[in-house]
Formats: C-alpha cells, structure tokens, sequence
C-alpha cells in the first residue's frame, strides 16, 4: 500500500513552516516496505502528523491518500476497516484501558482481526520482559512497561503501514532496542512502511528515507 | 473468527445508575400497560356492542314515520310517505339518504310446518341494503328461487320468546330459530304460491320482517293489486341524530322519529372516546419512558466515552459496537413487553369471567392485535436505541 501526502499543513500553522519541512507542504509518496525516519523537535507537529495520517483529526489543509484513496472521503466504517486491517499505530500518549489486564488490552486488539495466536501475545511478552505483567492491570503498570503493551498490542493485527510516535519515549536503550527488533521482524513478515516519528535519530534503526519535519 | 462482545461489556460503566435505570424500566412498564389496556378494552367494547350498534360508518340510522292523529286515522294515504316527501327529505342539508321500508302488498301467511303447530297472518318490508345493520351473504333472491331468506327484527323475536308459553309454544334460541325453515303463502290477484323461508340473521336497527327488495317488488307485482305501493316508514340515514335541525325540521313536518335505538350508538361512542384517550394517554407514558431510556442510553454513552473511543481507534466499527451496546438492553425490553402482556391477559380473563360472566361475544384471550403492538413497540424501541448509540458513536469517532 502506498501513502500519499499533498501539500499536507496543520491549519494552525503559518505558511512559512513549510519553507524549512520536509513533509510540510511538500508532495511525498512512502511506498511499500519503506522504513520512514522522521526526526522532529518538540512542537514541529510530530504527533499531529501522525494522527491526521490514521484519521484521527481533520484540521489539515492538503490532502492524505491510501493508494489514491482520499481520507477526506472516508466514513467511520472505512477508518474502522484500514484500521483493522491496514494501518496500526503505536500512540505517544500509550492509550490502555487502564481497568483491563495487559493480556485483556492485548486480546481486545487481537480478536479484532487476529494475525497472530494466542500464545504469541506471551511470547512477544516475555521477549520485552513484560511476560510476567500480563495479568497486571495496565493502570498499574510503569509507563516503560505500557508503553511495551502497546507496541506488543500495534503487531497482532495485520498491516501495511506502523506508524509509530515516539515508541521508545519511556524505555532505556536495551529495552527500545529489544522493541526495535521485534517491530522490524514484524513488519518485514508482512512487507509493511513504518512510518518512525521521533525527536532525534536513534542508531539502531535502519531507514530507508530520512525527513526532518 | 467472530469479534466477541465478552471483552468489551466491562468497558461500558452502567453499574452506578441502578435507580434511574429501574425508574425507565417502570415508567416503561406503566406505559405499555396503559396502552395494551386500552387497546384491549377498545376490542372488547367492538365486539360486546357489535351486535346493539345502529350505527354504521359513522352514520345514525333512524326509521321516521307520519304521526298518527285523530284526523288522519282511517286515510291511509295521509299516513304514507309519496314521492315528494321522500324528495323533500333528501334535499336536507343534515340527511344522508332516505330508503323506504315498502311493505307487502297481498296477504301473507306465515306456518311453522311440521316443526311448530303455529299458524298466523304478517306481513313483510324491504328495506334498501345499505339501511340493514346485519346482510349475510345469503340475503338475496333470484326469481324461481323456491326459498326466501328473512331478517327478522331482535325485539320482535324476543316478544315471541315472551308470549310463547302463555300460547303454549315452546321457547326458542336465535341459533335453533335460524334452523327452523317455515312455510310462507303468498296470496292474492287470484293466486297462491307457497315459499320456504328461513331467518338468516336478527337485526337491531330494523323493526320489521325483511325480505330481498327482488323477491317483494316480485311479489307486489305478482300478488298485489296497486301499482305502485307506497311505504309508512321511512329510514334516514344522519351524521347525528340528536342534529337540532333535524329535529326541528322533522317536527315541523308533523313526523314522528323512533330515537331510542340511537342511544346505544351514542353510549359506545363515548366509552370508545374514553379509551382512545386513555390509549393516547397510555402512547404519550410510553414516548416518556422512552425518552428516559434514552438519556440513561446517553448517559452510559457518555460515562464509557474514553473507553468507547479508544475502540473506535483500535479499529472498532461503529455500527458492530452500537449494534452490540444497544443490544444489551434486548432482554430488558422483552421481559417488560413479556410481563405487561401477562398482566393485560390476566386483567383480560378477570374482566370476562369475574366482571361479564363469560358472555360469549368476549374471548378470555387477549386480541392479536394487543400482541402485534406489543411485538411493534419492542422492534421500534431497538431500532430507536440501535440508531441513538450509533449516531453517538459516529460523533465519538470524529472526535481525536
């Protein structure tokens, strides 16, 4: 699947954003299995890039594009659909059911359109040392270890594009690491971009297209 | 694979509302009682008065004859009601139509035959169809047809069922009278033909002996003498026969209008006004209680908003979670409709047995038609429910 921006601005910037952005006001194309670094200061519109990509929020001049489908033209049930099916997220701000276990937060996204068994949710667990967290409610839980629930919870779906906001915001390098891998895996099984938005580049991230926003 | 609901259920916050939930279910539960009530009172009204009613679509009617004074006894023809009478009549404002009730015009012997040894003179009306409260099929007559059919008048048969011990006749049902086939002589001009007749139905509205306008206009002009045969009676059919111009109008004519079959059709109409508005009455609980629901709906909507819009960005479809979160409250809306039906069924058979005897015009049973609203209320409520989660999660998902 490929991603189209057009002319993409946030309507509450200024114009003159765009003269320094790579993404801002430009017409770029992230083509499949792609690995998009986007490195961003605080400010510069990493998050709302992100959720204008999955859909969330329309205050956007420009237009975003899945193979040529406008989202602008999108109803509730066709988001819901590409979010099932084709895109996955992993939010800056984690966003569990904070009353749920962390397996029950797995399985709700799981069930959804399940790419994975069951007993992968464990294994992927114990590979970022959460496995014994998972009949912990998430509320609970240290924001390092939400946040490894949530990157767990973007790979059991099936997807084209990751997007990821600032994943690693809570964990120490070993662990960003150890997450790294796994998504990577994960993405090159299903030939999927990911689409890696940050404030500073990180080492163990091999991208294909560098942007700064 | 199926998307289970069983995970889900927990995020919706419904627990802390019990009070104003159980208030909806009750003010729910009144409702469609008062409703069902009426519904079933207003079928059990139709069918007790069915029988008694002179009305028919909406119309009154009333049989009007010339008053009988010292000076006209003993001059038929100023008794009669002619042609310009019935045309002066039908130019009112306030008269629908006039048929008259045109009378045999040869004698007529009636016999019970072998059945009953009951022997006596009579005579037989006609009377256009339309005037008739009660025309079977049957009601009809072809020239060669051995057999006549009559409507008899209910109260002249119940003074038959009075009188007939005193003459030593035995009492008889309306069933075994329909059954019992009697002779009838047609004589005059010369001539005599013997007809079987047979009741095929007793009418409320009509004092007199009915037989099809083709068999008497047959028979004045076979047996009868006049050439034209003029009637005493004259039936008009009114919107209202309580009308003051009517009244008036008839009173200044010198006519004389037989009124007290109007008031049973006057009295059903009153007590049918009372539980239409007790059913409006009933239907406007209902539309609250709905309206009750709806905001407890609302309210669980907007207690559950994190949680319901985090499933909308996990990749939730709005339409399968409205379907799923209205249709939690499925159950709640059968049992109310389940125990309300009861409750009119148990009210319906206390009614026919404790308050009208068993009579058989009313059934223990409640009507279909209860059912069928019950079954309508429960679907609309669904959709209206199912249609209010969606539109409030559509919103929700707008929402970042």
């Amino acid at each position: 699947m490929q991603l189209i921006i057009r002319d993409l601005l946030p309507l509450y910037f200024d114009k003159d954003k765009t003269r320094l952005s790579d993404i801002w006001g430009k017409n770029i194309a992230f083509n499949k299995g792609e690995r998009i670094k986007i490195v961003a200061p605080s400010g510069s519109g990493k998050t709302s890039l992100i959720h204008f990509l999955y859909g969330m929020r329309k205050e956007y001049s420009g237009s975003i594009g899945y193979d040529d489908k406008s989202i602008a033209g999108f109803s509730a049930e066709d988001f819901a659909t590409y979010r099932k099916d084709h895109i996955s997220v992993v939010f800056q701000d984690l966003r569990l059911f904070p009353e749920q276990t962390v397996m029950q937060n797995l399985e709700i996204k799981r069930q959804l359109n399940p790419y994975h068994p069951k007993e992968k949710i464990t294994e992927m667990a114990q590979r970022l040392g959460i496995g014994d967290k998972l009949s912990s409610r998430s509320r609970i839980c240290s924001y390092g270890e939400q946040q490894r629930v949530a990157i767990i919870r973007s790979l059991l779906q099936p997807f084209d594009i990751l997007l990821l906001d600032e994943p690693f915001s809570h964990l120490d390098n070993n662990n960003s690491e150890k997450a790294m891998t796994l998504m990577l895996e994960e993405a090159a099984l299903r030939n999927a971009t990911i689409i890696f938005a940050d404030l500073e580049r990180i080492d163990y991230y091999p991208y294909t297209q560098l942007y700064h926003l | 694979m199926a998307v289970s609901f069983q995970p889900i259920r927990p995020l919706l916050q419904t627990g802390t509302n019990t009070v104003s939930r159980w208030f909806s279910y009750i003010g729910l539960g009144i409702g469609v009682l008062l409703l069902l009530c009426s519904i079933q009172m207003y079928v059990n009204i139709q069918q007790l008065l069915k029988e008694g009613s002179i009305r028919k679509n909406g119309f009154d009617f009333v049989s009007i004859t010339k008053s009988v004074t010292n000076q006209t006894m003993g001059q038929p023809e100023k008794n009669l009601f002619h042609q310009p009478d019935i045309d002066e009549l039908k130019s009112q404002p306030f008269i629908d139509g006039v048929a008259p009730l045109v009378p045999n015009d040869f004698r007529v012997k009636l016999s019970a035959g072998d059945v009953l040894p009951f022997s006596t003179d009579m005579f037989l009306e006609t009377l256009e169809n339309d005037f008739i409260d009660t025309i079977p099929p049957s009601f009809t007559w072809r020239e060669g047809q051995p057999s006549i059919p009559i409507i008899l008048s209910s109260d002249f048969f119940e003074i038959y069922n009075v009188f007939a011990p005193g003459q030593g006749l035995p009492q008889v049902s309306k069933e075994t009278a329909m059954g019992i086939p009697v002779q009838i002589t047609a004589e005059g001009n010369g001539r005599q033909e013997i007809f079987y007749a047979k009741i095929v139905a007793f009418s409320d509205r009509v004092n007199s002996v009915l037989v099809p306008k083709a068999f008497l206009d047959w028979a004045n002009k076979s047996f009868g003498t006049k050439k034209y045969v003029e009637a005493s009676r004259l039936f008009i059919k009114v919107k209202d026969a309580n009308n003051p111009d009517l009244l008036r109008f008839l009173d200044s004519k010198n006519y004389k209008l037989n009124k007290d079959k109007t008031l049973l059709g006057r009295n059903k109409m009153v007590i049918q006004g009372i539980f239409t508005g007790l059913g409006i009455f009933g239907l406007l609980v209902v539309l609250l209680a709905l309206m009750l629901f709806s905001f407890y709906l609302q309210l669980v909507i907007a207690r559950s908003k994190d949680s319901l819009h985090l499933l909308l960005m996990l990749g939730y479809s709005p339409s399968w979670l409205g379907r799923n979160v209205s249709r939690r409250f499925i159950p709640v809306y059968i049992s109310i409709i389940v125990v309300t039906l009861a409750v009119v069924q148990l009210m319906q058979w206390s009614f026919h047995h404790f308050v009208m005897y068993d009579r058989p015009e009313l059934s223990s049973f409640i009507h279909w038609g209860v059912i069928a609203t019950g079954v309508v209320l429960v679907a609309l409520s669904m959709v209206t429910n199912y249609r209010l989660v969606r539109r409030m999660l559509g919103r929700l998902g707008e929402a970042g």
